[in-house]
């Protein structure tokens, strides 16, 4: 502040009325000071990240075009090359700017990939449709958007019996018919729906639904106060099921039939589906992601007809028939989905994913497919990835 | 100016920064013509910035923030001022552009942030060599390279191909740059109080980078069911893997079900735990994973170069000093987090009928309570051999890189039907918290013009546990900072958090970690 008590500021936005008292004006004059300080702080930042982005953006294009010209054959580390674009010069193995990288370059690239990022978020809060024609860098902006997480993915509420509660249909805004049946909103449904996935017990190698992974646990290993008499009536109602010991006699479809202890899944119904959907992996086990997928999709039907007394219980059989060719379709879409990137998935799913109900969820634990054998730490892993690959339709929508 | 410190002739010539791949060499044209004027140039440029990054970072900002105009008053002022990089002249943002033109001197360091700018570019440049010495005096303190940070010297010990550049790109694959950390964790049925903590241990860049960089492997790894190992996959899954969906903690929950140590009395599988308990039960199982083995004894002074210790630990001193003869005694433990007590405190603020609604506590006054303010107790005082009364204080004496505190939000209550009760005040907490008042050097000598002392008791809050609903109904969700930005941690959804989020929210734990590594 200078020795004239000034108005304002350097900021000029917190301005004293003209007849205030000096003391007044000056401390007017400080807020102001302040304000301009905290914004210069503001922009110092984010200058810095932009201008940086872009003048290793202009130098990251020069290069590969330095590249270009000594066909990357030499490994001398100042190849003989001189090139020069609108932005920069590539000389004697340098990068030297030309101009301000804030005019000259307009696109920032990726400095591990070297593909164009995507500067707006896909979807939500300013979000812009990004070029179709374009590869971006796998680093996206967060996508800001009430009921969606980062990636735009959204989730199933866990538990039966809530998908028609308000709170879900707020969830999914782009499906108001999300209870309805499967075929009629298959096009509305975002690809961008997650489900629970399932994980194995470290003790008796089952499959459990994620939700009920912790109950589980405490009743397979905890075995401490009450809940190691739950666990022994669980195991002499269950039979040899419930122990870790009997597990290798077992064969893994009937330790999946077996209804978990505390499952809501209590009525004979339901347990039918279960047992198909065994019969369904046992079928192809190598293909865990596709099987729950479809599995979900049926699953889903089924309950939707289930719901409605009207749809008597022979009908359940018939419609995992007419699943089970969905299944070829699939296995089809799967091997073409190994080689290119996830992206290409979700499209395809979309129908199968929109129907799912929470309802479902309960179904999915049974659903993957069994792994009897205790295989070693980083099958494990494997394992997992690709279970949880499958729940992922989680690449923003293009 | 009779501010800025000699500079010493330099016994060594001044390097530029060596060109790297993907970057340019020099921060502007007028950057490069500045260095290629010679030796003479580059060393008195290089040693200049560093001497006024010095008069900005370590003196009173009053000399970095007084300008003398060319031929008028001097003037200090609250915004940005600018020191000439040729001269030693420091010049407002009007007198800038006619210093410029009369001594034709083209460079200017920003007072407020040591950012360069550039007359003839008229913008703030970037310049690779400026900029790492800018980066150094801000997070270290100083210049020098060879003073590593202590515990990656620890980290990385022996790694005799670390010199060798095509080493590291001939033996990994990148992760993909989608593979950022932030993932939810799916909630395996009353775990929210894991998961909120487990989160807190992913976005902790020092155990992330331990863990990245196989701090603790878990394919050379025997112990079965190892926490470690566990805690190795997860991160390895969050930082190397495209997936955007939840993650199944299900190695940490059977590790923690198979554990011996008893986590929690009363162990429950369908009710919530305590995420402190939960985070006590896992720094200390980690500990004795990669540590010297030894089980941590509560209360004792107990060193160990594990990487939890290296993260949480840190020392508190008790004094106590007897009242009849003045005799002191010290004693040294060591701690994880500290714990604050808020009902006591929350009592007094509504007796004295404070000006402040609601009583609102401040998270400084909950530790001014207890590392500042000293109580009354009765010891054994050896000189007298007799019980007397005694003056006991508490202070920190060595302070962690991360600072986990708590809020003692869940208090038994005595009496008739002895229950949990809930203690729902709100309390403040800032992002950026200086510790130095609480730590034993605050009194023992004259700390206000100590800006390195200062600048290593700074820490920025880093994660931020939250419960919300009734005691035994409740939710725990956590909000952790990536960079700048803020991320909300709801078990298996991340959504972006601003900061007014953040600090709106009703903390139950409280991560700092401390800002310049030093």
């Amino acid at each position: 502040m200078s020795s004239k008590t000034e108005e304002t500021g350097k900021a000029g936005v917190i301005v004293a009325p003209e007849t205030a008292h000096p003391v007044e004006k000056i401390s007017h004059a400080v807020l102001d000071d302040l304000l301009y300080n905290i914004v210069h702080d503001l922009l110092v930042k984010v200058h810095r990240d932009e201008k940086t982005a872009r003048a290793n953006t202009a130098a990251i294009k020069v290069e590969k075009l330095a590249m270009n010209a000594i066909d990357g054959a030499t490994t001398d580390p100042k190849p003989d090359v001189e090139i020069e674009t609108d932005a920069a010069i590539y000389k004697d193995g340098k990068v030297m700017l030309k101009g301000n990288p804030l005019k000259t370059t307009k696109e920032i690239l990726c400095p591990r990939c070297h593909l164009p990022r995507l500067l707006h978020p896909t979807d939500g809060k300013g979000a812009r449709k990004p070029d179709p024609g374009v590869i971006y860098c796998k680093k996206h902006p967060y996508i800001d958007k009430p009921g969606y997480d980062i990636y735009g993915q959204t989730w199933v509420a866990p538990g039966p019996g809530r998908g028609k509660k308000k709170k879900d249909q707020k969830l999914d805004p782009n499906d108001p018919s999300s209870p309805a049946p499967v075929e009629g909103s298959a096009k509305d449904r975002p690809p961008n729906v997650l489900s629970f996935p399932s994980a194995t017990c470290s003790k008796c190698k089952r499959c459990i639904l994620v939700t009920r992974l912790n109950n589980h646990m405490g009743s397979c290993i905890g075995n401490s106060g009450r809940n190691a008499s739950r666990a022994a009536a669980q195991k002499i109602s269950n039979g040899s099921n419930a122990g870790s010991q009997n597990n290798d006699n077992t064969p893994p479809g009937s330790q999946k039939g077996t209804p978990l202890p505390g499952s809501r899944a209590a009525s004979p119904r339901k347990r039918d589906v279960d047992e198909f959907d065994e019969d369904a992996e046992e079928s192809d086990p190598s293909n865990p992601k596709k099987k729950k997928l479809k599995l979900n999709a049926l699953n889903k039907k089924v309950i939707l007809k289930a719901k409605s007394p009207a749809i008597p219980g022979p009908n359940k059989k018939d419609k995992p028939k007419g699943s089970s060719m969905l299944n070829v379709e699939q296995k089809v879409d799967d091997d073409a989905a190994k080689d290119s990137t996830v992206q290409v998935l979700p499209k395809k799913q979309t129908p199968i994913l929109k129907g799912l109900s929470p309802a479902k969820k309960i179904k999915l634990g049974p659903a993957k497919p069994p792994l009897p054998s205790p295989a070693g730490k980083k099958g494990k892993r494997d394992r997992d990835m690709e279970s949880e690959s499958s729940g992922t339709m989680s690449s923003p929508p293009r | 100016m009779a501010a800025r410190p000699a500079i010493p002739a330099s016994p060594k010539n001044h390097k530029v920064k060596a060109p790297q791949p993907g970057q340019p060499m020099y921060g502007c044209e007028h950057i490069q013509l500045l260095f290629n004027q010679g030796q003479a140039a580059i060393d008195t440029s290089i040693q200049h910035y560093k001497a006024i990054l010095r008069s900005i970072f370590d003196t009173t900002p009053l000399i970095s923030q007084t300008a003398k105009l060319t031929d008028g008053p001097t003037v200090t002022s609250l915004t940005p001022t600018y020191l000439c990089l040729q001269c030693p002249f420091t010049l407002t943002e009007e007198d800038r552009a006619r210093h410029g033109t009369k001594k034709s001197h083209r460079f200017y360091v920003d007072s407020r942030s040591g950012a360069l700018y550039c007359q003839m570019c008229d913008d703030i440049v970037w310049d690779p060599t400026f900029e790492e010495l800018r980066l150094r005096k801000m997070g270290t303190g100083t210049f020098s390279t060879t003073r590593k940070r202590k515990h990656e010297d620890m980290f990385e010990a022996s790694d005799p191909v670390r010199d060798n550049p095509t080493y590291i790109s001939s033996n990994t694959t990148a992760a993909s740059c989608k593979a950022n950390g932030l993932r939810g964790i799916y909630n395996a049925g009353a775990t929210c109080y894991q998961n909120v903590v487990l989160q807190s241990f992913l976005h902790n860049p020092i155990l992330r980078n331990f863990y990245l960089s196989d701090g603790h492997q878990s394919s050379n790894c025997d112990v079965p069911h190892c926490l470690s190992c566990a805690m190795d996959d997860m991160f390895q899954d969050f930082y190397a893997l495209e997936n955007t969906n939840g993650y199944t903690a299900a190695n940490i929950l059977s590790g923690f079900w198979i554990s011996e140590k008893k986590a929690f009395e009363n162990l429950v599988t369908t009710k919530e735990q305590d995420a402190h308990e939960f985070f006590q039960f896992l720094a200390e199982e980690l500990h004795e994973r990669n540590g010297d083995g030894k089980r941590p004894e509560i209360g004792s002074e107990h060193s160990c170069n594990c990487v939890i210790h290296q993260t949480y630990y840190g020392k508190l001193q008790s004094t106590t000093t007897c009242q009849n003869c003045n005799g002191v005694t010290n004693q040294v433990q060591s701690f994880l987090d500290l714990s604050l007590p808020l009902e006591n405190l929350s009592q007094k603020r509504g007796k004295k009928g404070s000006s402040r609604p609601g009583g609102i506590l401040t998270l400084q006054e909950c530790l001014d309570e207890e590392y500042i303010k000293s109580d009354k107790c009765e010891y054994r005082c050896h000189n007298c051999n007799s019980m007397q009364q005694a003056r006991r204080q508490t202070s920190i004496k060595r302070l962690p890189n991360v600072l986990s505190i708590q809020l003692k939000r869940f208090e038994y209550k005595q009496g008739r039907n002895e229950r949990a009760a809930k203690i729902d005040t709100p309390v403040q907490f800032p992002l950026q918290l200086n510790m130095l008042p609480y730590t034993n050097r605050a009194r023992s000598q004259d700390v206000r013009d100590n800006y390195e002392l200062a600048r290593s008791c700074t820490y920025d809050l880093l994660t931020v546990v939250v419960h919300v609903g009734e005691i035994d109904t409740g939710h725990y969700m956590s909000y952790c900072r990536v960079g700048d930005q803020w991320f909300a941690f709801n078990d298996h959804k991340v959504e972006l958090a601003q900061k007014s989020d953040v600090l709106n929210s009703k903390a139950y734990l409280l991560f700092y970690i401390v800002r310049s590594l030093s």
